[in-house]
């Protein structure tokens, strides 16, 4: 079986992030960097699948060329090769990526791919359902349980009141949400020998894609500072301040 | 692609040990380690996965061998980001793959390693090393255990005190004395790899100890052991190139508990201050001496971990480092006794009590002034080597 996975490089989220002078981004410099979260569920469950039916997990990422560590991580924990696309994601949107990661899916000819659901720096959440549609590929989103067999994937989704279950037939695409799995830690030897591993590195060009951004980022601001609470004497002030302060009720 | 250099991850993968230890002793070792203080007891189930999930033992012995292959700044990297959380924890690693594994591994044939070194590097059987006695410790020519050659095997006598990992270990490397010849009294040590279960060997009562509690500490006796001739590591005579040979590594990677035991002094410190604790209307870091406390416990946990890099890196089994490692422990040591002592006194009332990390990180900092060599063994050592250099 031949498993397609994705890791992207984010800025660790438990980090405090400032903006710069302009506000036109992020001051990135001293801050780490770390595997998106949900890509590591995507990962743990391309290679759970590959320990379960056997075959290969490519583990691609798109971004700048220190991304290999990502890569080399998810190699790390199972991976066989990796591929990078180099591109500037200051210049990138979700429309971009997804066009560069149909263009990977199509050379590799994967039979699943495993993504995160989004990834928890810009939290866009539309890179695995615009590969899918790209590519025409049905697509399982969300998913908290994930089965394969017999060329179909059954694919548990939560839903507000319960669970949804779907049936999508393979090649397909599914995003990871929380609770898929456990990832599992890379070992000193599963580093090692990701040191050996191949990695591929390709440009948007070596991919035909010529990436033409629909949405750009204007600027950013980080939330307003909140102001601090107040206690009140008796239930009827409560009720007073929620409907004529807080506007609530 | 070029890389820029770094000197705390000299390598891709470097970074990526470090990040994975650290992640997984935030959810691992942090959660139990005032627990084990407290009980003073060892969590062999988490030791054992240090292995079985991580992959952490062997980490200096060639891929070839079974081990990870790796250098003495992998070491210091994982020793060092795991005392983050539990430096007792850490010192009985240490005894394991440094004292043991790495100075067994560079030192044994290959009948010797066939045999033991599996069992430690999966973390089936728990090692430790002997050297220091009652009456011998930095002053290891003092040492009076004794083997004595007897047809196939050599008998072993004596009493090893202090052993990291005596009452949970399965297997030691024991210094003793082969031969009383005056003349050559550098020839007279011979090293031996020992089983806690053959005929003989038992373990003294645990110590009760000041800090690194979660580390099993106590004597091994040898009466009458019978040692075979195959567990004689090296040759006999050969101990004292052995035990040289393995100190740089012992004192960096020791240097690297008191380098843990200070980030997570600052860090904890540097918290509290900047951005929870007021008093007076003003965070604590407002305060002059408060300052002066945080800015004294970065400058010399930076400055003491940028010469332990510096030093780990020129480590390997044929360069010499003993000024280095040496200036190393000397200087984290005091450092993270004083970053420690420092946090306590920032954190107030919450600083002396068990809940918070600070009292025992500086009752386990005091061991590492002691162990492996004392700090005043260092200063002697160090003006020996300066002597070499302007004498």
């Amino acid at each position: 079986m031949k498993i397609l996975t994705t890791v992207k490089r984010v800025v660790d989220p438990d980090a405090k992030v400032r903006l710069n002078s302009d506000n036109s981004g992020l001051v990135t410099e001293g801050l780490e960097a770390k595997m998106n979260a949900f890509d590591q569920y995507g990962v743990e469950e391309a290679i759970k699948l590959k320990e379960a039916h056997g075959g290969e997990v490519i583990v691609v990422s798109i971004g700048d060329s220190a991304g290999t560590k990502e890569i080399r991580t998810a190699l790390a924990m199972g991976g066989d090769r990796g591929v990078l696309v180099t591109a500037d994601m200051s210049e990138i949107d979700p429309k971009g990526v997804a066009d560069l990661l149909a263009a990977v899916i199509e050379r590799e000819a994967p039979d699943i791919v495993l993504m995160g659901k989004l990834s928890v720096d810009s939290e866009n959440n539309q890179v695995g359902q615009r590969v899918a549609a790209k590519l025409g590929w049905p697509q399982a989103t969300f998913a908290f349980t994930c089965e394969v067999a017999d060329g179909w994937a059954t694919v548990g989704r939560e839903v507000d009141g319960g669970t949804a279950n779907v049936r999508v037939k393979l090649p397909a695409i599914v995003t990871a949400d929380l609770r898929l799995n456990e990832p599992r830690y890379a070992s000193l030897p599963g580093i090692m020998k990701a040191k050996r591993k191949p990695i591929e590195e390709l440009t948007p060009d070596d991919l035909g894609v010529e990436l033409e951004p629909q949405l750009i980022i204007q600027g950013y601001s980080l939330p307003p500072a909140r102001a601090a609470g107040e206690i009140v004497d008796d239930v009827d002030s409560l009720i007073d301040r929620l409907q004529n302060t807080a506007k609530v009720l | 692609m070029t890389q820029r250099f770094d000197l705390y991850n000299p390598t891709e993968a470097h970074a990526t040990i470090r990040e994975m230890v650290r992640s997984w002793g935030e959810e691992h070792v942090e959660p139990q380690a005032r627990e084990h203080d407290e009980t003073e007891k060892f969590n062999e189930g988490l030791f054992r996965r240090l292995g079985s999930e991580l992959g952490l033992f062997g980490v200096t012995v060639a891929e070839e061998h079974g081990g990870v292959g790796l250098d003495a700044v992998a070491s210091v990297i994982i020793i060092e980001e795991l005392s983050r959380f539990d430096p007792g924890l850490m010192l009985s690693y240490l005894a394991h793959d440094i004292l043991f594994v790495n100075n067994f591994y560079h030192t044994a044939n290959p009948e010797q390693r066939e045999h033991y070194l599996p069992r430690v590097i999966s973390g089936e059987w728990i090692a430790g090393m002997a050297m220091s006695e009652p009456g011998a410790g930095t002053d290891v020519l003092g040492m009076t255990t004794r083997a004595v050659r007897q047809g196939d095997s050599y008998v072993l006598n004596g009493t090893k005190a202090w052993i990291t990992n005596a009452p949970c270990g399965d297997v030691f490397l024991v210094y003793a004395r082969t031969s009383d010849d005056p003349d050559n009294c550098r020839q007279a040590w011979s090293s031996f790899v020992v089983e806690r279960g053959w005929p003989g060997v038992s373990v003294g009562r645990k110590e009760e100890k000041m800090g690194m509690k979660s580390s099993p500490t106590s004597q091994l006796i040898f009466e009458d052991v019978e040692v075979p001739v195959e567990n004689l590591v090296g040759t006999e005579g050969s101990a004292l190139i052995h035990m040289m040979r393995n100190l740089e590594i012992e004192r960096v990677t020791l240097a690297a508990q008191s380098a843990g035991i200070a980030l997570r002094c600052l860090d904890d410190m540097a918290r509290y201050a900047i951005t929870e604790r007021k008093a007076f209307g003003k965070h604590l870091s407002e305060f002059g001496q408060i300052q002066r406390f945080l800015a004294e416990s970065y400058a010399e946990t930076a400055s003491g971990r940028a010469l332990l890099y510096d030093v780990s890196r020129r480590i390997s089994s044929d360069s010499r480092q003993s000024l280095g490692a040496a200036a190393a422990k000397l200087a984290l040591t005091g450092t993270a006794e004083r970053v420690a002592r420092r946090a306590i006194q920032t954190l107030g009332g919450y600083g002396y009590t068990r809940e918070f990390p600070v009292e025992r990180m500086l009752r386990d900092a005091i061991l590492l002034s002691i162990g492996g060599g004392t700090n005043e063994a260092m200063h002697k050592n160090i003006v020996s080597d300066l002597r070499r250099i302007y004498g």
